[in-house]
């Protein structure tokens, strides 16, 4: 235990010593949600009763959650998968599932570092509100979380390489991005792009943290929906691991 | 005694292509046994398959009687390996890097100790990528040595050293020597092989041609030393009476005695007695890198030989 705690450390050192991990998990997540909340007017109908700045918060912390998930984690694995670390590590009787934790640790705590850092400037600079259920909020950010952190871990499984991460990456989060709610507002939408919506992960993310946010209560059809993501990307990579050797 | 490691008929294909072919040699406890070959002749593979970090196709071996392929993690803890193709992530500290490998074992001590038992005092917060191949390589073996292993596996240790540093690289591998530790040296380096190796094989296509301490190998190619001196205008040629004399020519003021085993001190104890006493007197001794170059491109008749050789000099352990 001593040692995966020292890795988890010296990972979250190296972390925020990469530029392109930090440009994802904050400055990319800030920039759009200001250049969004500011393209709208407080009480424009589009989103559905809730001010553009409350949807959007919520929407972008889904989004932070989503770009470690698809890309930072499994392109930082895949890279040291190339690059000969993890067997160096295994040599040292490091496990695989060792390196992966200490990932998906590190990478949980810096989506918490990003909420944070959204909310901050979401309250202060445009009034947002604060969560209505702040244990719930907690709850469905965790579960979205672990979510995406799994997924994440199996793609971190299949890519051989950095490359090949970052592109199977970006080509899933593209459209999440776009269409789970950190894009367009749902009303502009057209019905077609809605029912795309509607089978993408990172949709059930956001919903689960915009209802308990304005005091909808907690969304727990949309919370089931990431705990079966979770449970299936989590057996589907033990399957493969299992099969490779 | 049991040999520390026991390799038995290991092999490894990939599709087509054969890596690794009926590999068999042992290891003694505390000796440094190296593996010689030209790259891309099947020494990573086998030693990676010894380590357990390949599946071998074929083959028994056991490590301090752990079979790697089938129980590595029990292993792994006894071991130290520093491999040919490995990174650690770029941007980590040299002083992190040995301090997380540190952690992984109980043995491990304070990194400062090791930073300045490998000569990298100064480089402590110097970033994995900005180190120089050498200082690479150091840390890599550094990192091996830092669970205070019985069996450490270096591969290619001192690719990419400059001489000085290749030198100071071999002391350090024999104080562990010392201390007890087995090595196991992949090289391609003829004079690392000679200069370190107790015993070697040599491997050409994934296949081991020939396993002997350095003098064992060359003695058995049969390869003739030479002797050269002036000679002004003197006759020599009554020095081929000497027993391991086999010719003698004079050129221009300069003989050269061609013969086998002490030679030289006979040659030379003969002229003093006779009252020449050069001061040009020098041999030309085989070396290891004829005797591989002949190995290598040799027919398959002579891979009968190491079976006989690895027993015998097995034997001659036991013995001594």
């Amino acid at each position: 235990m001593r040692s995966l705690t020292k890795l988890t450390w010296v990972e979250l050192k190296l972390f925020v010593r990469e530029p392109l991990s930090i440009i994802f998990t904050f400055a990319f997540p800030l920039v759009l949600l200001v250049v969004l909340i500011a393209s709208f007017t407080p009480n424009d109908p589009a989103f559905g009763g809730l001010r553009p700045s409350d949807y959007y918060l919520a929407s972008y912390i889904a989004v932070v959650i989503g770009a470690i998930g698809l890309i930072v984690v499994p392109v930082r694995i895949a890279g040291y998968r190339e690059g000969g670390v993890l067997r160096r590590l295994r040599a040292s009787s490091v496990p695989g599932w060792s390196v992966f934790a200490s990932q998906a640790a590190v990478g949980l705590g810096m989506a918490v570092v990003g909420a944070i850092l959204l909310g901050a400037v979401g309250r202060l600079a445009y009034g947002a509100a604060l969560p209505a259920s702040l244990i719930s909020v907690t709850a469905a950010f965790l579960i979205g979380a672990f979510s995406f952190l799994a997924l994440g871990l199996l793609l971190a499984l299949i890519a051989p390489n950095a490359r090949a991460a970052q592109g199977l990456g970006l080509l899933l989060f593209l459209p999440l991005w776009l269409l789970s709610g950190a894009g367009p507002p749902p009303d502009v939408m057209g019905a077609g792009m809605r029912h795309v919506s509607e089978a993408l992960p990172l949709t059930y993310v956001v919903r689960a943290l915009q209802d308990p946010w304005v005091g909808s209560g907690a969304n727990v059809a949309a919370l089931l929906v990431l705990i079966a993501v979770a449970a299936v990307a989590t057996a589907v990579t033990l399957w493969l691991e299992r099969r490779a050797g | 005694m049991t040999p520390i490691i026991e390799v038995e008929h290991l092999s490894k294909s990939y599709g087509e292509t054969v890596a690794v072919e009926d590999v068999s040699f042992d290891v003694a406890r505390g000796e440094i046994f190296g593996i010689l070959g030209r790259n891309g002749n099947g020494k990573t593979t086998t030693v990676e398959m010894i380590q357990g970090l390949r599946t071998a196709d074929g083959g028994r071996v056991r490590v301090l009687g752990i079979d790697p392929q089938h129980d590595p993690r029990r292993l792994r803890p006894r071991i130290g390996s520093q491999l040919q193709e490995s990174a650690l992530p770029p941007r980590i500290k040299v002083w992190e890097a040995i301090d997380l490998f540190s952690s992984f074992t109980p043995r491990g001590g304070d990194w400062r100790k090791v930073l300045k038992q490998w000569g990298l005092t100064g480089k402590e917060k110097a970033s994995f990528t900005s180190l120089s191949g050498g200082e690479r390589q150091r840390l890599f073996v550094a990192l091996a040595l830092v669970n205070e292993p019985e069996v450490v596996f270096l591969d290619e240790m001192t690719q990419g050293l400059d001489p000085v540093a290749r030198r100071v690289a071999w002391d350090l591998i024999r104080e562990v020597r010392e201390r007890g530790t087995t090595v196991i040296l992949v090289t391609h380096y003829m004079e690392e092989a000679e200069q370190l190796g107790d015993r070697l094989a040599i491997m050409n296509d994934g296949r081991v041609v020939a396993i002997g301490s350095p003098q064992e190998l060359i003695a058995r190619s049969g390869r003739a030393t030479k002797v050269h001196f002036s000679t002004g205008d003197r006759d020599v040629s009554w020095l081929s009476e000497i027993e391991p004399v086999s010719a003698v020519t004079q050129h221009d003021g300069q003989a050269q005695v061609t013969g086998s085993g002490s030679v030289l001190a006979l040659v030379a104890s003969a002229l003093v007695s006779h009252g020449i006493i050069p001061s040009d007197l020098r041999a030309e001794r085989p070396s290891l890198e004829d005797v591989f170059l002949e190995l290598t491109d040799s027919a398959p008749a002579d891979l009968a030989a190491p079976a006989i050789a690895t027993k015998a000099a097995t034997a001659g352990r036991r013995a001594a």
